[in-house]
Parts: structure tokens; C-alpha cells; sequence
């Protein structure tokens, strides 16, 4: 029976289209008298099914060889496409994990959309989703899994854009389909390119390809970066990282898996692509330089701003660009951990103050505050998400980080980290003083305590991060990340690496509790601080830098094609036709009815091409 | 067999003249889908009759005509053309179902329709260079009725600019394939592949550029594109709809036919020349298409940019490149028609398609969310999602060109990445936000309007997840429309050519 449920593995991606499907009737409006929640319920069923179904198939794979499903899929001239599934552990255990999570945030999403009229087509995207992330985890051919990160670009587009009558709405899902779309076009050339190199498409095979080095050094740069820049986009990293932070204007239960699970499938992507990496250095510094850029200044962005989605959303590029560089150092089981320990608790963050959110009907941290006492299991579920989330308790971050910095063949990601923990410390810190802690504000007055649908999954959600070093005891993932200790690994890491993590977090916190805090005039009057303030706040500026360069220069493009449209290619057609016309015109006084003139005229023009004929160069 | 396509349509449309007063356009309507469906089964059993695994030319028909000139009526059809006669069978079916039931002057409208189908046919069919010219021009007289009589306000300039154009393209044609018979001496105009090959190089591109002038215009391909976006803006939805679907794969089915098969040599030659010309239609169409205000002309400047992918492919001239134009053909096909189909019914409902105007037409109690979800849909297979049939035709044009033209090959991806700009915008525009008021009323779309659009989109959906289904019919005979040099020990440019090569 395991076995079946092993070899059946492929099915997996495909119940949560076939949920998505079922919501059809209700969506388009065909079955109206029992409300849009079957469509929910089917979806959440669906996801129980994958969950059940990943469970028992990981279970089976358990002391057994890891193999691959191939399928051919166009086989046309030189061209041999295949599709491929990776039956292995790490690709099941994923497959699970984000099940876990999508039925976590579907109930939880029961809860937070109780009044949504349009629940039908929320849980049919949320499908889609799902299916596109569990097929993430189980590719293991580039091609399908780059189809898939487009299906995730739709459904994040289509889900962001769920309440599309908002102005700001619209503007996030056009802004982060295009910014995604912009990654995934430069990864689209390197596919075509890798193709046409004479590479399988397949991971596995790219791997045999790399592994031979086929292509010079500039071509292999080239690639490479082609090949990141895919991933960039997904998980929101500098020069890419803006979306995230706009498209926080979607429901919240999409935002609980975009900033744990999707920003994680375009860096699996990343991770399984790391062979390619190792064929150009410069790639490789290329992902370190963008991670720790990324880290470092969307960490410092968080610190100022108002929006609560937003600074955790910002935080949640930090810790991407974490795993971009623990790839870039090519230590990919690293990678592979802290994407796991991120996922967890970045979705309790996200489901507290998704109640947050729905109980004050606001997301603005000027008009939030005194909600400790009113909602303490939100408050509890926040602390454990955001000590789940740096190196305040044993956490899976704190052990993920602690193994990477004493095993590290350098010194070099030890500097980000610290920064990029007391950062997240602080920024977190102020987040729960500015939530949960001082005088209650109007609209904090009333604000009950999530209701049930929303805390079965916020309490559920909270043992599970509790419990994630049992996790890493239990399967012993340390070990299964075995960093031989280098020779030259740097003795100050190896020896007060741990001390030092506990510290930058506890220097975070001790920071944010003396921060000194006010809600209104948030913006400082002190021109220095408020210049900073602004700076970060509005994300160093970047935004506004991409209106007047970019989005300017293809807008005047565009309008110059146009004005060469009208004005000189149809000029030149309307003036062609208007000359016909005119010479018509004129002409029409020649003609005398003379016949000796029109003799002439024959005989003339006769002369002429006949003396042009005989006289061609040809 | 053949024949029968060809003359049924235009029976009918002697028939359809015939119809006494008293039939309602209403009537006629039903009568027409009925023989269209007809029309459409008979191209299915065309392909079905149609041996994949042969790489001859089949279902061949030769009869003597006018032999005093060297014309003759012969027909066949081969892995080229046999895509593009059901994909033209199709879209007659579903261009006559979103005619609109209450047309004015039906008998006349059916007449053209007809008129119209059976050249098209006819131009895919045929296999002499003076019967495909013949035919290629009977297709321009009916369109021209079918824009300046039941099209937009600007009708009359459109239709004689589209007039004007094809009637060039059509002389550029006829010099070109005049030009090659009396040159190389042929006995009559039956075409054969590699007939220009006997010819010195340079005569040979010289016809060659004559041709392609011609086929340009009706592709099109920037500079010589303005009549599309005139035509497409004034016609009615129908003939939008057959424009965009059909009508410009003529020019680029006479680019795979004649460019390639009667100049292979001087092909090679020009090659790099019109990979450059397909990326600057991409990216201009593309540009073009950003700065647009009206949903149509957005539509028509993509379908500029689409059809630049075809060029790039063909000139690849690689056998993946061959196979992708044709794939491509079809995939444009069927999204612009798509496209055409839905801004049809959303300028019918609202009564504009001005972008400044048009908003929040999702909202799922007043507005049109079903027309939205598909036009959402027709975007991303436009742009190129992976899942819907775009994906497969570009992802094949682009591998098949990359290794030949690597940079014209990654201007066309860019030009994909702008769809997806210029279409958000549209949707963006006219389907997001809050529905004014003034559309607060509109008319409910009826499930006849929709069905051949939800039709389309899961043959798109279809395609693009198996598209082994449709490419089969044309991959044994690629390897005979790869442009190569005839003689074999002349052999400039290394072109794969597949072990099972036939002998020309």
C-alpha cells in the first residue's frame, strides 16, 4: 500500500487543480444556493488529501534508493523535452511541508474571509497555488519547474489582485507580475540558451552537463547569471524585491504562504540550479553580493516602516537573501535548511497579525497598539514566531545558523548574519511593542480574539515552530547538512560563533525594548533622523529611481514607436496616396484631346526606357 | 477531396445570393454555421486522411488548364499547409458564430464570407505558382467588401489602404514568381522545390527580395504594417477575427512555401537580414502595442509583434525552426482569435473599447467576469505562459533560432516579456478597479457568445499541455521545407539535415 502511494507520487501537484476545477461552478456562478463555502470546503479537503497522501508517501521512501519519474513530453526535431519527478526525500518532505502549510492557511483563511463574497475563486487560486509549490518540490526538470514558477506568478498576480477594485491592488498584482515576469524572462533566455548548448533540461542532466564544462567562461557567466536572475524575482531580491512588499495589498491567507513557501519554491529552484553556478565564479559572487545587499538593506528597511504586512514582508527578503548566499558559497544543504526553519515561523508571523488585521481593520502600526491583553494568543503566537525567526531561542534558525558558521569554509557570511539577526531582533522587537504593548488606541479598543477557524491554525501553527529543534533532533538534519570542517575554517567562528548569534539577538531586543517609540508624529522632526527615516521607509528610494528610468524609458519608447507609426510610416503612406491624387489632378488639364501630343508624349516616354534599358550597368 | 474544399465555399456563396428575401438574416445565420460545420468536418477528414508518417506531397489533384500559359490546377497538401487548412476550417465556423444574428445585407456579408474561405483554401492548396497568385488575390476583393461595408466609422480608408497594400504585395508576387520561371526556363508554373536554384545567386536574390517585399505587406512586417491596425480597428469582430487568424498566414505560409522552397540558396543568403527585420517587428510592434488606447489596435500591433516570432523561426531555417513557424502560425492563430473574439463581445456590452474608459468589468454580479477570465487567459497564452499553446510555439521558435541568430533570438524573448506588459495594462485598465456607473447596466453576454471563446482557450490549454498532438502532422515533412543548398558538393552553411533526407 505504501508502495502505491510512493508511485503515485506524480498525483500529488494535481489534487489542487483538481480543486481548483471543482470551484468552478461556484466562481462562475453556477450553483448559488449554498453560498461560495463548499467551494472552500472542497479545497480544504483536496489538501488534506495531498497532505495525507505526502505523508504516507515519505514514510514509504524512508531507507529506500531516491529515483525519478521521466515522462517525455515534445519530441520534435532536435528537440527531446521530458518531464521529471524527484522521488526523494527531501523533494517529499517538502512536497509535505507545503501541504501542511497550505491547509493551515486554507482554514485559516476560512476564518479570515468569513464575509468574502468571492470565496469561491479565492480558494480556487489558492489550488493553483498549491499545485504550482508542491510541483516546485517535486520537479526535477528545469523546464516544469519554471512552467510552474510562471503558474505561481499567475495565481500570486490573480491573488494579490483578488480584491481588484482597489486602486493600490491593482497597481501591486500588474507590479508583481511584471517584476516577477522580468526574472523569469532572463531565466527563459538561459533555459533557451542551456537547450540550445546541448543540455537536458532536467536537473539531473544539467548537473552531467555542468559537470563536463562545455562552455567557455563568459558563456558559462552569461548562463549563470541568466539562470539567477529567475529566483531573484521570486524571492524578492535586490534589484527585484519590490513586489513583495506592494503585493502585501492582497488577502492575508495568500500572503501566509507567499512569504513562507513561494518566495522558498523560486529558491529551490535556485538550489537544485547550483551546479550551473559552479561553472562561473562570477555567478557565484554575483548570488553572494545580491544576498547580502538584499539582506542587509531590506533588514534595515524594516526598522521604518508603518505597515505591519510590510515590515515583515521586507524581513522576509532578508532571510531569502540569506539562502542566496549560503547557495552562492555553494552550501546547499544550509540553503536547504534555512528555507525549512523560515517557513514555519515566517507563517505564524504572518497568521497572527492576519487576525490582527481583521479584528482592528487595520494594518498601519500608528493605529495599533494595547492588543497584548486583548488578544493574547495572537500576542503568544507572534513572540514564538518572531523567536522562531532569530537566534532568541534554540530555534531551527538559531541551530541552522550556529551549524553554518562553524562549519563554514569562511568567515565571511558570519558578519551578515549578526547584522541580519540583530536587525530582524530589533525590527521584530519594535513591531511587538508597537502591536501588542502600550496605550490601546480606537481602533484597538474593541478588538476581540481571533475566532476558532482562525485559531486552530494559529495555535497549531505555534507547537509546530515550538517543536521545529525537536524536528531537527528527531531526523537529525544537522547531520544530514555534513559540512567536512574545513582545514581553514576561522577558530574565533568555530569556538564563540554560537555566543556571538545569541548576542547580536539579544543586543536586537535589548534595542528595540529602549527604542524610543511614538505613534503619533512617527515621522521624526529631527532633519537627520527623519532623513533616514524616509530613506528606509521608502525603500532607499528604489521605487521611485525605477519610475523615472525604466518604466520612464519604455514608456517613451513606446509613445516614439507610436509617433513613427503615425507620423512617418503613415506620412509617408498618406502623402504617397495624396501625391497619386494630386498628380491625377494636375494632370487632367493635359489632356487637350489632341492626338498628336498623346503620339508624342508615347513615342517620348518609348525613347526613354528604351535609352535606360540599353544603358543598365547589368 | 481538395476541390471540394475549395468549391463548395464558393457554391455557397452563389447559393447564399440566391436565398429569397423572406429568409431573416437569423435564418441564414444557422444555415451558414451549418454549412461551415460541414466545411469543417471535410478539412478534419482531409487530416485524417492525411498519412503524418509520408513526407510527400498528398491528396494531390492535377489537371491541365490553361496550357497555353503553362497553368495548371493542381492541388495537394503536405505537413505545411494541412495545419492551416483546419485552423482556416475552424475559424470560418467560428467567425460565422459571432457574426451578429441581425446583420444588415446577410446575403451579401455570406457571399464575401464564402468567397473569402475559398481562397484562402484555395492559396494553401495550391500548387502552381500562378494558381496560388490567382487565388491569394481573390481573397483580397471580398475582405475589401468585408471591411468597407461592415466595419467602423474610418471603414472607407481602411479598406482601401488594406486594398492598396495587398494589391502591391499581390504585383511583387506575381513579378517574383514570373521572374523565376522565365528565367529558369520552366516549362510551365507547377511548383517544385528548389526551381530558383538553377539561377546565378544574385538574380536569385534579387527575386527573392521581390517576393518577400510582397509577403512582408501581408505578414506584416515593420515598416509595411499600418494597414493591419487600420483593418483590424474598422473591421467587425468576425473579420477580425479571420484577419488575425488566418489571413496573415498566408503571408508566412507563402514565406515557408515559396521563400525557402523556390530560393533556398539565396534564403541562406538573406537570412540574417530578415532575423534582424523579425526582432525590430517584435520589439516595435510590442512598443507600439504599450502606447495603445484602444483595446483592437493593442490587439492588432501584438499580433505585428507575433508574427515577427514566425519570421525569426523561419529564417533560423534550422528544422526546429521550420516546425516552430508553423506551430507558431497556429498558436497565433488561435489566441489572436481568441483576443478579437472577447474585445468583440466587450465593445458590444459596452459599447467602447477606449482603455481610458472601460473599468472594473470583473465585477461578478454587473460585469462581464466570464469574458474576463478568458481574456485573461488569451493573455497569458499571448505572452507566453507555459501550460497554454504560446508557450510551446515560442519556446520552440526561440531554441530553434537561438543557435543561429542568438541575438535577434533574445531581442524576440524581450519582445514576450513587453507582452505581458501591454496586456496587464489592458486588463489592468479595463477589468480591474471599480465598475462605473455608466456600466452599471450592461446587457448579460449569452452563452452562444462565449462558447466558441471558451472553445479556443481549452484548445489552447490542450495543445499546450500535449502539443505532440498537433505537431505530428507536419514533422516527417520538415526536412523537405529546410532551405539548404541544392547541390551537394556546394554545401556553404551547416544546416542539420536529418538522416532520412529525401532526394530532390
Amino acid at each position: 500500500m505504501a508502495d502505491f502511494f510512493l508511485h503515485a507520487c506524480w498525483f500529488l501537484p494535481l489534487y489542487g487543480v483538481v480543486g481548483a476545477l471543482l470551484t468552478l461552478p461556484w466562481s462562475s456562478g453556477l450553483i448559488r444556493k449554498t453560498g461560495q463555502r463548499p467551494a472552500a470546503y472542497v479545497n480544504i479537503l483536496m489538501t488534506v488529501l495531498v497532505l495525507v497522501h505526502g505523508v504516507l508517501a515519505s514514510q514509504a521512501i524512508v531507507g529506500r534508493e531516491a529515483y525519478r519519474i521521466v515522462v517525455p513530453w515534445l519530441r520534435v526535431a532536435d528537440l527531446d523535452l521530458s518531464v521529471a519527478i524527484d522521488v526523494s526525500p527531501v523533494a517529499l518532505g517538502g512536497a509535505t511541508l507545503v501541504a501542511l502549510l497550505c491547509l493551515l492557511a486554507q482554514v485559516f483563511g476560512l476564518g479570515y474571509l468569513e464575509k468574502e463574497a468571492s470565496l469561491g475563486r479565492f480558494y480556487g487560486l489558492m489550488g493553483l497555488f498549491q499545485a504550482a509549490l508542491v510541483g516546485i518540490a517535486l520537479s526535477d526538470s528545469l523546464l516544469l519547474s519554471y512552467g510552474l514558477l510562471e503558474l505561481l506568478t499567475l495565481s500570486t498576480y490573480l491573488l494579490v489582485g483578488f480584491w481588484y477594485a482597489q486602486p493600490l491592488v491593482v497597481t501591486a498584482a500588474r507590479d508583481a507580475f511584471l517584476t516577477k515576469r522580468v526574472g523569469d524572462i532572463i531565466l527563459l533566455m538561459g533555459i533557451v540558451a542551456l537547450s540550445s548548448y546541448g543540455s537536458g533540461l532536467t536537473f539531473s542532466e544539467l548537473e552531467a552537463w555542468a559537470a563536463a564544462s562545455p562552455v567557455s567562461g563568459g558563456v558559462a557567466t552569461l548562463l549563470g547569471l541568466s539562470l539567477i536572475a529567475g529566483p531573484v524575482g521570486k524571492c524578492a531580491q535586490f534589484p527585484l524585491h519590490l513586489w513583495l512588499d506592494e503585493s502585501m495589498e492582497g488577502p492575508n491567507p495568500a500572503s501566509i504562504l507567499r512569504n513562507s513557501v513561494v518566495v522558498s519554491a523560486g529558491a529551490y529552484v535556485l538550489i537544485r540550479l547550483e551546479p550551473v553556478f559552479g561553472l562561473s565564479p562570477i555567478a557565484a559572487d554575483v548570488l553572494v553580493a545580491i544576498g547580502t545587499v538584499t539582506a542587509i538593506g531590506t533588514s534595515l528597511m524594516t526598522l521604518a516602516q508603518i505597515d505591519i504586512k510590510r515590515a515583515l514582508s521586507y524581513s522576509t527578503s532578508a532571510f531569502m537573501g540569506l539562502v542566496f548566499v549560503a547557495v552562492g558559497c555553494g552550501q546547499v544543504d544550509i540553503a536547504l535548511l534555512l528555507l525549512f526553519a523560515h517557513a514555519m515561523a515566517k507563517a505564524l508571523l504572518f497568521m497572527s497579525i492576519g487576525g490582527i488585521i481583521l479584528n482592528t481593520s487595520s494594518q498601519n502600526l500608528t493605529e495599533l497598539g494595547g492588543l497584548g491583553a486583548r488578544m493574547p494568543v495572537t500576542a503568544l503566537a507572534f513572540v514564538v514566531g518572531a523567536a522562531g525567526s532569530t537566534c532568541l531561542l534554540p530555534s531551527g534558525v538559531f541551530l541552522t545558523f550556529r551549524h553554518w558558521i562553524e562549519e563554514a569554509r569562511d568567515i565571511s557570511p558570519l558578519g551578515v548574519l549578526l547584522v541580519v539577526n540583530l536587525l530582524a531582533a530589533l525590527s521584530l522587537t519594535r513591531l511587538f511593542r508597537l502591536v501588542f504593548l502600550g496605550p490601546v488606541q480606537i481602533k484597538t479598543r474593541r478588538a476581540p480574539e481571533v475566532n476558532w477557524l482562525m485559531a486552530v491554525p494559529l495555535v497549531s501553527l505555534t507547537l509546530l515552530t515550538l517543536l521545529m529543534p525537536v524536528a531537527f533532533w528527531h531526523w537529525d538534519l544537522l547531520a544530514f547538512a555534513p559540512l567536512a570542517i574545513a582545514a581553514n575554517a576561522s577558530p574565533i567562528a568555530a569556538q564563540f560563533g554560537a555566543a556571538l548569534l545569541l548576542l547580536s539577538g539579544a543586543i536586537g531586543f535589548g534595542l528595540g525594548l529602549v527604542l524610543p517609540l511614538t505613534r503619533t508624529g512617527a515621522r521624526s522632526l529631527q532633519p537627520v533622523l527623519r532623513f533616514c527615516q524616509d530613506l528606509l521607509a521608502d525603500g532607499f528610494y528604489i521605487e521611485r529611481f525605477y519610475r523615472v528610468t525604466v518604466v520612464w524609458a519604455v514608456a517613451q519608447v513606446s509613445r516614439l514607436s507610436v509617433m513613427f507609426d503615425r507620423y512617418i510610416v503613415d506620412g509617408l503612406v498618406n502623402a504617397t496616396g495624396l501625391a497619386t491624387l494630386l498628380s491625377g489632378q494636375a494632370l487632367r488639364y493635359s489632356s487637350s484631346g489632341q492626338s498628336q501630343t498623346y503620339v508624342l508624349t508615347i513615342l517620348v516616354g518609348t525613347g526613354l526606357l528604351v535609352f535606360l534599358a540599353v544603358s543598365w550597368p547589368f | 477531396m481538395l476541390s471540394a474544399l475549395i468549391f463548395i465555399p464558393l457554391l455557397l456563396a452563389v447559393a447564399v445570393g440566391l436565398v429569397p428575401e423572406r429568409v431573416t438574416a437569423r435564418g441564414l445565420r444557422v444555415a451558414m454555421l451549418v454549412a461551415s460545420s460541414v466545411l469543417f468536418a471535410l478539412a478534419l477528414a482531409v487530416a485524417w486522411q492525411f498519412d503524418a508518417a509520408s513526407g510527400a506531397m498528398q491528396l494531390v489533384e492535377r489537371r491541365p488548364w490553361l496550357e497555353l500559359l503553362g497553368v495548371s490546377y493542381s492541388l495537394g497538401v503536405d505537413g505545411l499547409s494541412l495545419p492551416l487548412l483546419v485552423l482556416n476550417g475552424f475559424l470560418t465556423l467560428v467567425a460565422i458564430g459571432c457574426t451578429s444574428p441581425t446583420l444588415e445585407r446577410p446575403r451579401l456579408y455570406y457571399c464575401m464570407l464564402w468567397l473569402l474561405n475559398a481562397g484562402v483554401v484555395g492559396a494553401f492548396v495550391a500548387q502552381d505558382l500562378i494558381l496560388f497568385f490567382l487565388f491569394y488575390e481573390l481573397e483580397l476583393i471580398p475582405l475589401y467588401f468585408l471591411i468597407a461595408i461592415w466595419g467602423g466609422a474610418r471603414r472607407s480608408y481602411a479598406a482601401t489602404k488594406f486594398l492598396l497594400y495587398t494589391a502591391i504585395s499581390g504585383v511583387a508576387i506575381l513579378s517574383a514568381f514570373l521572374g523565376v520561371v522565365w528565367l529558369s526556363g520552366a516549362p510551365d508554373f507547377s511548383y517544385s522545390v528548389g526551381l530558383g536554384s538553377s539561377l546565378a545567386i544574385e538574380p536569385q536574390i534579387v527575386l527573392l527580395a521581390t517576393l518577400l517585399f510582397g509577403l512582408a505587406i501581408k505578414i506584416p512586417i515593420v515598416p509595411l504594417h499600418t494597414w493591419l491596425p487600420d483593418a483590424h480597428v474598422e473591421a467587425s469582430t468576425p473579420v477580425s477575427v479571420l484577419l488575425a487568424g488566418v489571413l496573415l498566414k498566408l503571408g508566412t505560409y507563402g514565406l515557408l512555401r515559396f521563400g525557402i522552397g523556390l530560393f533556398p540558396e539565396a534564403w541562406l543568403e538573406i537570412a540574417p537580414v530578415l532575423a534582424t527585420l523579425a526582432a525590430i517587428s517584435a520589439l516595435y510592434g510590442a512598443f507600439a502595442a504599450i502606447a495603445q488606447q484602444d483595446m483592437k489596435k493593442m490587439v492588432a500591433y501584438s499580433s505585428i509583434a507575433h508574427m515577427g516570432y514566425i519570421l525569426l523561426a523561419a529564417a533560423a531555417g534550422t528544422e526546429l525552426g521550420i516546425l516552430a513557424a508553423i506551430a507558431q502560425m497556429v498558436a497565433h492563430g488561435l489566441i489572436s482569435a481568441l483576443l478579437f473574439l472577447l474585445v468583440g463581445i466587450v465593445a458590444k456590452k459596452t459599447g467602447t473599447r477606449d482603455l481610458n474608459v472601460l473599468r472594473g468589468l470583473l465585477n461578478p454580479q454587473r460585469g462581464l467576469p466570464i469574458v474576463g477570465s478568458l481574456i485573461v487567459l488569451g493573455v497569458m497564452a499571448s505572452s507566453g505562459l507555459p501550460g497554454l499553446m504560446g508557450f510551446v510555439a515560442e519556446f520552440m521558435v526561440f531554441r530553434g533560432s537561438f543557435s543561429v541568430y542568438p541575438l535577434q533570438t533574445l531581442a524576440c524573448i524581450v519582445g514576450t516579456g513587453l507582452t505581458a506588459v501591454y496586456f496587464l495594462l489592458m486588463i489592468n485598465r479595463v477589468f480591474f478597479g471599480r465598475l462605473p456607473d455608466r456600466f452599471g447596466n450592461l446587457p448579460p453576454v449569452q452563452w452562444h457568445e462565449t462558447i466558441s471563446s471558451m472553445a479556443i482557450a481549452s484548445l489552447l490549454v490542450v495543445y499546450g499541455l500535449m502539443p505532440s498532438l498537433f505537431l505530428d502532422w507536419s514533422q516527417a515533412q520538415i526536412s523537405t521545407l529546410v532551405p539548404r543548398v541544392i547541390a551537394p558538393q556546394e554545401v556553404i552553411v551547416p544546416v542539420a539535415i536529418s538522416p532520412n533526407q529525401s532526394d530532390l
